[in-house]
């Protein structure tokens, strides 16, 4: 006798149902990690953010007592998001990341629906591929585009064939949109995918049984399931794309097309004002937890469902 | 804790930590000045600098092993180096720095730690002398110092040379392309230029707060590149946003590559970009394509080197400034910076008989008459720089 029978012993997987403390145990690791390298840092942006300024160096000066933080600047901060100069920035870069949002939906969906119904074998393979080009460097790949969308670059000669002249590289938000999409795009379809992967098609199959076109199957069935896969993969890549700065300076490098993180860049970079890139940087975040306490609810309604 | 709820934080704070990156340079440490105040130099008060600490011994020998350099992108001739790595028996290590505020605030925390800093200028001096982060010079390191202008042995900014050895020399204008745009168009107020909408999309301002707001200071008439009126500098940050409705402009230090790519017409920027443009001309093309207008009046300014208190090689910091002051290897430097080194023996006449210098852009070359008649830019105290600043960002922010 070997298993089971044993009535006196307990299973390892009895203890680890009768362990909570081990399961905490895993997430100790994640703890430290968190509060070393994000409470902590938060903290002291938060010191910054209502702190002081070196009256010769310009340099911020925190103020690690929060009985003594100074809101001035905070207040002027708020009001230019609201009313001033930077509320155009903001309001920029809300519209940029929802339309590049919406096209890494448009183009990643149907990838990722593709890859996980109908690639068969061939899935994993056809997967890599995707994804092969995304090794390479985040940086070389822009300046590769930078190259290519040039006055005699490779693409703007190519779609001269089809009269379309246009310069790509003149500031304009139509590159800078197709930068982020372009950048961000295989962090949408990674998570879709497995999500997708792992519905079950028989429902589908189902859902026709009982009447529904292929429109009705996916709108009635597919879409619904997959929530939880679309609300985390939008949430993956518009938190990198509100702070992202990077694809503007490479391909636009205009005012026209700054966005937030730019202006956190300059503030925290190469201005005497390193407290308003904290304050933009503090505020920012309160705005993407929104973002992601509506993906928390989502995902807990979502398991709700499942358990009923 | 159940495993959802590990994985559920673990998803709150994976998409935190995504802001990684902006929080810890956020955090880039900064102390307080004990400081009393900024030494500012001006030409009608130059000033002699506080030297807190001794200048090296005379005679010592070089050191082996690294020299760090920190400076510009692209602003030393890699054959120039290895000439000297030669020479030495060492290895330069070279940082890069794109502004003079990152480049103090990382020297200030420790980031960068370099021997000698090449292309500082006075507007920066000031703070890295409040810092205490420059050793006074030994000349008798630096024999060739004699070959430096004469107007700039003793610069308003620091009398007697304590500090600072002069590298290159320059003036703020506009390059543009001859192919694209006639040289009369600079005729009258050449800086309105700028303003034509016909160039938006193809026009490109320097990213330099100071130089930029003082080049609309200069098309509005007004000629204090220092000023602290605010009046004048709204009215700066007023045109500068015209501008930016008028022609959609980019915003950066790029004019030696992207003048000469033909990504743009027309670009504010320094006169030495123009030099160094011609090594960046595609295959085929003549450099008579590049151009410039040099103002009558504008900022004319040298930039400098300096060791820094902290080297661990001074004497070959010392050394590097001695190799570069002489007028071979400042000619050979040249050859692939572009820009004028601060050298007498280096004269416009030189350069133009080098056959190196189209004519289209003889105008770029800053001559001892321009070069005198040019408009000083100074360090601005705290509560105007923040009036400066105010008005960048009103610019930049689109």
């Amino acid at each position: 006798m070997l298993f089971g029978s044993n009535s006196g012993r307990v299973s390892p997987q009895d203890k680890l149902k009768k362990s909570p403390r081990l399961w905490a145990g895993f997430a100790f690791p994640g703890t430290i990690w968190l509060i070393a390298l994000f409470a902590l840092p938060f903290y002291a942006v938060a010191c910054i953010a209502f702190g002081t300024i070196d009256p010769i160096f310009r340099d911020a000066v925190p103020q690690w007592n929060p009985l003594s933080w100074d809101f001035t600047q905070a207040r002027q901060v708020l009001t230019s998001l609201a009313t001033g100069p930077l509320r155009g920035v903001g309001l920029r870069t809300i519209v940029y990341v929802f339309c590049a949002m919406t096209l890494c939906f448009v183009v990643g969906f149907p990838i990722a629906y593709f890859l996980a119904r109908h690639a068969g074998k061939r899935k994993m393979m056809l997967l890599v591929l995707i994804i092969v080009p995304f090794w390479v460097n985040y940086l070389m790949r822009m300046l590769a585009w930078v190259n290519l969308l040039s006055v005699d670059g490779l693409f703007t000669r190519f779609m001269r064939i089809f009269g379309i002249n246009y310069n790509w590289l003149d500031g304009s938000p139509i590159t800078v949109t197709l930068g982020l999409v372009y950048g961000y795009i295989p962090f949408l379809i990674l998570p879709l995918f497995a999500t997708l992967d792992r519905l079950d098609w028989r429902l589908i199959d189902a859902a026709r049984d009982l009447g529904a076109n292929s429109r009705q199957a996916f709108r009635l069935v597919t879409l619904p399931m997959s929530r939880a896969g679309l609300v985390a993969a939008g949430v993956l890549i518009a938190l990198p794309m509100f702070g992202d700065y990077y694809t503007n300076d490479l391909l636009s490098r205009s005012p026209s097309t700054e966005m937030i993180g730019n202006q956190i860049d300059f503030f925290l970079n190469a201005s005497s004002q390193p407290q308003n890139g904290a304050l933009l940087v503090l505020t920012l975040s309160l705005f993407l937890l929104l973002l992601m306490s509506f993906y928390l609810r989502s995902t807990r309604q979502q398991s709700r469902q499942v358990t009923r | 804790m159940g495993r959802r709820d590990f994985l559920r934080n673990l998803a709150i704070t994976s998409g935190a930590i995504t802001f990684g990156g902006s929080l810890l340079a956020a955090c880039g440490g900064s102390t307080e000045t004990e400081s009393g105040g900024l030494s500012i130099g001006t030409p009608q008060n130059p000033i002699k600098l506080p030297v807190t600490t001794d200048a090296i011994a005379d005679g010592l020998p070089n050191e082996s092993g690294t020299l760090e350099i920190l400076n510009w992108a692209d602003y030393q001739n890699p054959d120039s180096i290895a000439i000297f790595e030669e020479k030495f028996g060492c290895k330069v290590v070279t940082s890069i720095y794109d502004t003079e505020e990152a480049a103090i605030a990382k020297l200030r925390n420790g980031t960068f730690k370099p021997d000698l800093i090449l292309g500082m200028t006075d507007t920066g001096l000031a703070k890295l002398v409040a810092a205490d982060l420059l050793q006074p010079l030994n000349k008798s390191y630096i024999p060739n110092f004699g070959n430096v202008i004469s107007g700039l042995q003793n610069p308003y900014y620091d009398l007697e040379s304590q500090y600072t050895v002069p590298y290159f020399i320059y003036g703020n204008g506009i390059g543009y392309r001859t192919d694209r745009i006639d040289k009369n168009a600079f005729a009258g107020n050449g800086y309105d230029t700028l303003w034509d909408p016909q160039f938006s999309g193809k026009l490109a301002l320097l990213d330099s707060y100071r130089d930029t707001l003082a080049m609309a200071m200069f098309r509005a008439g007004n000629f204090d590149a220092n000023t602290t009126d605010a009046a004048v500098i709204t009215k700066a940050g007023d045109d500068l946003v015209a501008l930016r409705e008028a022609t959609n402009p980019k915003v950066d230090i790029l004019a030696y590559q992207e003048l000469p790519a033909g990504n743009r017409d027309i670009n504010f920027t320094w006169s030495g970009d123009l030099f160094t443009a011609l090594q960046y001309l595609p295959e085929g093309v003549k450099p008579d394509v590049l151009g410039f207008w040099y103002p009558d009046k504008t900022i004319a300014k040298n930039d400098f080197m300096c060791v820094t208190k902290a080297a661990k090689a001074p004497v070959l910091a010392h050394q590097l400034i001695n190799f570069l002051s002489d007028t071979d290897n400042a000619l050979l430097n040249r050859e692939y910076v572009g820009y004028q080194p601060a050298l007498e023996s280096i004269t416009v006449d030189l350069l133009i008989s080098s056959g190196t210098i189209p004519e289209s852009l003889v105008d770029a070359l800053v001559t001892p008459e321009k070069y005198d008649a040019g408009i000083a830019q100074v360090s601005l105290e705290p509560q105007a720089d923040a009036l400066w600043l105010e008005q960048w960002t009103r610019f930049t922010a689109g």
